[in-house]
């Protein structure tokens, strides 16, 4: 709670510093202050979390919360490191933006912390509304014009959806906290009133949408594909650990023992995000919108995590949100870098030669490729591992089975970056980068590569 | 025989059903803006009949009247008329027809059963006064404090937006 407290403060004195013109100073404030945030964080883990409980029952700081929060602030972090070189254009608004993406870290933070359906509400909307705007950011650019107006008429649909569902679960449950939902779908749990399930079905469709599972995903690719490349990089990491942090929430905390109820539905999610997401990605031209479909298909693996929901799915989904994020964080990295350097070029062969002339570079985006496809010493094989160990454990072998086959589709068009980094080329550039830039893209594939090997530091963090 | 509120509850709800297809159905976006104005009419009615008077008035001053004339605004300043409206697909409108009586299905199913069900009283008929400004306040002051406040995160956060996205550019 403290940490949130101390988020807000922080993004509203980042906005301070571009009224003083502080431009020197604003990052180095920025990443402190969020240092600070994580060490606050962390304290709670080890607190017991009854206080803020018992005082207003809005949100609880129990392990859960803390960890994921704490993997939020920390990709945040690293985000911060890599949009100095890429705003290097951008003078006027840069506080503004700074000061935007730590509102939506607020919202993150509460989405993975709420024990109130207004506080589930309220962090949607706080991470939302800053997205809708960051997304359009690029004014003059059409296509993040249109990012930002698809995703903002798309979201707050979606959004509706989850207010007439949580508005149908109050009118069964007479209560918007999480316990007391819970104790009435425990009492209830034969023969739950009719107007309940169409409650949880609502307030499922508004939160699929935000995870952009299967038939929720439309806007993904497009908004993905037109907003600036650090906001895609934001969106496909801290938004979606933030989105499933609160799906798992709600489904595990509430609507547990109702799970014959959503089971069915989450598993044709599951399965059909996995299978469009993996088959469109095959046929995109350029590499965002691939990484944009792979980012559906992702979710799809992690929606078998929450399918699965037994004692480790908790620490399964993390260990996994927080892998891919990393090579997410690393993908996109590179990917800013060769498109700033082609003139805005994204397709493949924008990556022609990359291994020649900028070998740091091209070794980064193999290893975040090589993970993300779930290559054995490599983090992103754990975490698919965990999951499907998960699913197994529950009996669930068709979907897994569907899962494996869909990681094999996705290998192709990740090694299909690989090879066109490797492939000889004539004349490719040398790309100028910052250290900080390659800093952080450095401590995110090196974390790849320790998560890979020791997976138990973080995959047991819950317990 | 029925009561007076009970003609009241029939009445508001006809009005609202009728004007809020009213709005799908119009064909003049300007049209549709008034027929929303009628609506949120109706729902604030409602408002009235559930004891929630501030919420009446509320309902009444923020978005019959600000938010809707925002709309127009807008609305005019856009200058909508037949001949810009996109024409959709016939597959795109059939889709959209089908999954649209889906939900209404599944709503009606809900909204059925819901008479049935094991429900609780609801409070808000046990105290009449709840819905005075003074017992909300105390609500919002005190249970709901949290939300209250974070909510100006989310305030602010729209305001910066609006600010950024509106500023000229000046480079």
């Amino acid at each position: 709670m403290n940490a949130i407290i101390a988020l807000s403060l922080l993004g509203i004195f980042t906005l301070f510093t571009g009224i003083f013109n502080w431009r020197k100073a604003m990052l180095p404030i920025v990443v402190i202050g969020l240092a600070g945030v994580f060490v606050l964080n962390g304290m709670d883990y080890f607190t017991t979390p009854s206080w803020y409980a018992d005082y207003t029952h809005m949100v609880i700081f129990d392990r859960y919360a803390v960890v994921f929060s704490a993997a939020l602030i920390m990709i945040t972090a690293m985000l911060f490191f890599l949009c100095k070189q890429y705003y290097q254009k951008e003078d006027n608004n840069i506080s503004d933006i700074y000061g935007l993406i730590l509102f939506t870290l607020v919202g993150g933070m509460l989405m993975a912390s709420f024990s109130n359906f207004a506080m589930l509400f309220l962090g949607i909307e706080i991470l939302s509304i800053p997205l809708y705007i960051l997304a359009g950011t690029k004014r003059l650019e059409v296509t993040s014009n249109e990012a930002s107006i698809k995703y903002f008429l798309m979201g707050s649909f979606s959004t509706g959806f989850l207010l007439f569902g949580m508005a149908l679960v109050y009118g069964a449950a007479h209560t918007f906290t999480l316990d007391g939902i819970r104790q009435y779908t425990d009492a209830h749990a034969g023969d739950l009133p009719t107007i309940f399930v169409a409650g949880i079905m609502l307030m499922l469709v508004g939160m699929l949408f935000k995870v952009s599972g299967a038939p929720f995903h439309f806007w993904a690719p497009d908004v993905y594909s037109g907003a600036p490349t650090l906001i895609t990089t934001f969106m496909a990491t801290v938004v979606k650990t933030a989105a499933f942090a609160a799906l798992y929430r709600l489904l595990f905390y509430t609507f547990g023992s109702a799970k014959p109820i959503w089971f069915d539905a989450l598993w044709g999610v599951a399965a059909l995000t996995m299978i469009i997401g993996n088959f469109s990605a095959l046929y995109q031209h350029g590499v965002k919108r691939m990484l944009a479909y792979s980012s559906i298909s992702n979710a799809g693996y992690l929606l078998i995590g929450v399918i699965a929901m037994n004692t480790h799915s908790a620490n399964s989904i993390f260990y996994y949100t927080l892998v891919y994020s990393l090579a997410s964080l690393v993908s996109f990295g590179v990917l800013m870098l060769v498109t700033q350097d082609n003139g805005g070029d994204d397709s493949y062969t924008a990556f022609k030669g990359l291994a020649r002339n900028n070998p740091a570079l091209a070794g980064l985006m193999t290893l975040a490729m090589l993970s993300l496809a779930g290559i054995p010493p490599l983090a992103g094989f754990f975490g698919k591992y965990y999951i499907f160990i998960n699913a197994m454990e529950n009996g669930y072998i068709y979907i897994v089975l569907i899962a494996v086959a869909n990681s094999l589709v996705g290998i192709y068009y990740y090694f299909k970056v690989i090879v066109a980094m490797f492939a000889k080329d004539t004349a490719p550039t040398k790309i100028a980068v910052q250290p900080a830039y390659l800093f952080a893209l450095v401590v995110a594939a090196a974390l790849l590569f320790v998560l890979g090997i020791f997976p138990d530091w973080v995959s047991g963090l819950m317990n | 025989m029925y009561n007076i509120s009970e003609v009241a509850f029939y009445g508001l709800s006809t009005l609202a059903i009728f004007s809020a297809l009213m709005v799908v159905f119009s064909r003049n976006p300007v049209h549709s803006v008034l027929y929303l104005v009628v609506c949120f009419f109706a729902i604030s009615g409602h408002f009235l009949l559930l004891n929630a008077q501030f919420l009446f008035v509320v309902n009444i001053i923020v978005y019959a009247g600000a938010i809707m004339v925002l709309f127009l605004f807008t609305i005019m300043m856009l200058n909508l008329n037949r001949e810009s409206e996109p024409h959709k697909n016939i597959i795109l409108k059939l889709a959209a027809v089908v999954s649209g009586c889906l939900l209404l299905l599944v709503l009606v199913a809900a909204l059925k059963g819901a008479e049935t069900t094991t429900a609780m009283p609801i409070d808000a008929i046990k105290d009449p006064n709840i819905g005075l400004v003074k017992n909300l306040g105390k609500e919002l002051f005190t249970r709901f404090v949290l939300p209250f406040e974070i909510s100006s995160i989310l305030f602010i956060a729209a305001m910066v937006g609006t600010v950024m996205l509106g500023k000229k550019k000046l480079t």
